[in-house]
């Protein structure tokens, strides 16, 4: 296993499955350029799950479409590096984007319905993708589209293929959009947010298949949440993005014992707890995220940050490894030294 | 808290029943549902999404009214009060939505929309009304100064919650009934406006109906929780109680469902498999019983009525788990 990501160029060891390096996304706006994702740089290992955690506007969204190449051509830019088993995306043609698609690369969006075709029976819009990528006749495809929502957990599954999308609950529709995302056994499978606006015992349902799905296929998956929940326990590392930047990157568990940069520490706090008893106090994060636009010198989080100082509002920390620790990664002047747990302040009953 | 909440209820809702027509069949959408909320006391209404929470919001402060039952706020019962009446009486409780924005009219100035309860019920005019609306503005943590002149687009969403926590309060309401407000919030953002509820429960001396579907949200901000399924309550408890041994089945479904962010914490199997059923043709018996591990065939034959089985802890189930493995007893 590769914890650290390969410096820029290097193609990484042989169980590298995608490389990510120097990673840049730029949209035109009437205000100016706005930067959505910076200097994001990061490798992926064959069947390891990377979990991106952010909130609006951090770029997590943004970074994993510019990885499948999904972003609207014009007003937008992207440079850098993404390359899958050693092909090259960014400013790969659509053509060649789309043979990937699919069969090496795939994605499962927020919003199921608004990613599903309205007016198509969802059976046949996994026969689509397997007639386009596998080349299958139709009886062959919708036998293999029947095997895949029954595989998804959909009951009689043959009678939901010929269903429409609106004729299905919001996880029976997002149990289709995995069925199409793996129809053609992709090796690298980006999950955007796919449980947000699910219901906790739908969206454990899905958090379920998802797992058992991607370690009987061997896949590589990166989950997308701003949910440090949904990643704690299903994940082999985590990225936290902050304005566009990886502000820590390591593994899970050591992620969750030593964190590092004090805006992982903050968001850990400001979650609302099951183990906390009612009343307690919450650790907010005063302010908000800062704007990309025209954006501050120094590092993003300076302004809502309690141990900052004018370095940091000067100059943008550089993503670096823990000097004891090659794994762990972070961005920040003064990282919290110390394992921190997280306990607030707790403050007996109000009334 | 317990200790109380022996008085009169300060807010009291009995057997509450909402129905929608819908092509011809009729959904119940509330199907006899009862609570009280204490003077000063927050009760959290937990559910998932159809479980008929927020429309038990909606009829609780008479947006909707209700089909059948009754809902009294300090002795008036409002469900029978005529428009006029209503709106005066309904000054006393207001509500939150969860999509700020949309709540906030975008052509008219942050002052207006918080002062606009004053312009309706000509409670202050002039400078008095600028004088009350900026207290509140002050209130929920903007600054006046920078803010009442402002349009509501100019704010991002946690401030336009801000904003339409300081229009609720202009009126000095009694009760708030908070319907996902948070929901759309990042967590950063919710943190600061769960702080900000609390702070403003404690200086107004409000009382909350806190409804979302989020556990952890809810178990920070409630006295006492609800739980509530297809239609009906589960389960009534202090949060604390609640949280630490859910006596309905759905509620346990509910919290081991519930992610947590804690690398350590228990690895579960989805504990509930499928989806509820369909609040137009719901089951007999119990509701919850086609997805309950614990269904025998006392639960599609006879309804399980909401329970005392301690001090402050009801439950809607023939088997509850409270506790002890022996046989259920009732009291």
């Amino acid at each position: 296993m590769i914890d650290a990501p390969t410096p820029s160029g290097d193609a990484g060891g042989p169980s590298t499955l995608l490389d990510v390096s120097q990673l840049r996304t730029t949209f035109e706006t009437a205000r100016g350029p706005l930067t959505a994702v910076d200097s994001v740089s990061f490798s992926l290992d064959r069947g390891e799950t990377l979990g991106v955690v952010g909130e609006s506007g951090s770029g997590k969204t943004v970074l994993v479409r510019s990885i499948m190449g999904l972003l609207p051509g014009r007003g937008t830019t992207t440079t850098g590096s993404v390359a899958l088993d050693g092909i090259e995306l960014v400013g790969a043609p659509s053509e060649a984007l789309r043979a990937l698609w699919a069969e090496r690369i795939s994605m499962v969006f927020q919003d199921p319905m608004s990613s599903l075709n309205p007016v198509q029976r969802v059976g046949n819009q996994i026969t689509e993708t397997l007639r386009v990528h596998q080349r299958l006749g139709r009886r062959d495809a919708r036998a293999k589209a029947v095997q895949l929502l029954a595989q998804v957990g959909i009951p009689s599954p043959a009678e939901r293929a010929r269903a429409y999308p609106v004729q299905l609950s919001g996880g029976m529709r997002q149990r289709v959009m995995i069925a199409i995302a793996l129809a053609c056994g992709p090796e690298l499978l980006l999950a955007d947010e796919p449980t947000t606006g699910l219901d906790v015992t739908i969206q454990a349902q899905i958090l379920d298949l998802l797992e058992d799905l991607q370690s009987t296929r061997g896949m590589a998956m990166i989950l997308v949440t701003h949910d440090l929940g949904v990643v704690a326990t299903r994940t082999d590392r985590i990225m936290v993005m902050y304005a566009g930047r990886v502000v820590e990157l390591a593994p899970t568990r050591r992620l969750f014992s030593d964190m590092r940069m004090p805006y992982t520490e903050a968001l850990l706090n400001s979650t609302p707890r099951l183990d906390q008893a009612s009343h307690t106090r919450l650790r907010a994060i005063e302010g908000r995220p800062p704007d990309l636009v025209d954006p501050d010198p120094g590092c993003a989080f300076a302004p809502r940050c309690d141990y900052a100082t004018d370095q940091c509002r000067t100059q943008v920390p550089p993503l670096t490894a823990d000097e004891h620790d090659a794994a762990h990664l972070f961005a920040c002047w003064h990282p919290r030294g110390t394992p921190v747990r997280a306990v607030a302040p707790s403050r007996s009953g109000d009334g | 808290m317990a200790d109380a909440v022996r008085e009169a209820p300060l807010l009291s809702v009995r057997d509450l029943h909402v129905s929608f027509t819908k092509g011809g069949h009729t959904v119940q959408a509330v199907a006899g549902v009862s609570f009280d909320l204490q003077a000063g006391e927050t009760l959290g209404l937990v559910g998932e999404s159809g479980c008929g929470k927020s429309t038990t919001g909606r009829a609780t402060a008479q947006i909707i009214r209700p089909t059948r039952g009754s809902v009294t706020l300090g002795g008036v019962e409002l469900t029978t009060l005529r428009s006029g009446r209503l709106r005066k009486e309904r000054t006393r409780l207001q509500m939150i939505f969860q999509d700020p924005v949309s709540s906030l009219n975008p052509r008219r100035r942050v002052i207006d929309i918080v002062a606009e309860p004053l312009d309706i019920w000509g409670t202050a005019t002039g400078t008095e009304r600028t004088r009350i609306a900026s207290e509140m503005l002050e209130a929920v943590g903007m600054d006046p100064a920078l803010t009442a002149q402002r349009y509501p687009r100019q704010f991002s969403g946690g401030q336009c919650q801000r904003i339409s926590i300081a229009r609720a309060l202009c009126m000095r309401p009694e009760v708030l009934v908070c319907d996902e407000v948070v929901s759309a919030l990042d967590v950063s953002i919710q943190a600061q406006i769960l702080n900000l509820l609390e702070d403003l429960k404690r200086d107004y001396s409000l009382t909350v109906l806190f409804i979302a579907h989020d556990l952890a949200v809810v178990k920070n901000v409630s006295d006492r929780v609800a739980v509530m399924y297809l239609g009906r309550l589960c389960e009534v408890a202090t949060s604390d109680a609640l949280y630490a041994s859910p006596a309905h089945p759905y509620t346990a479904a509910l919290l081991a469902s519930a992610v947590e962010p804690d690398p350590d914490a228990p690895r579960r199997h989805a504990p509930l498999d499928g989806e509820p059923p369909s609040p137009l043709d719901p089951p007999s018996g119990c509701r919850f019983r086609t997805r309950c591990p614990r269904a025998a065939e006392r639960c599609a034959l006879e309804e399980p009525q909401l329970r005392a089985i301690g001090p402050g802890r009801e439950v809607a189930c023939h088997f509850p788990l409270a506790g002890d493995d022996g046989p259920p007893t009732a009291d």
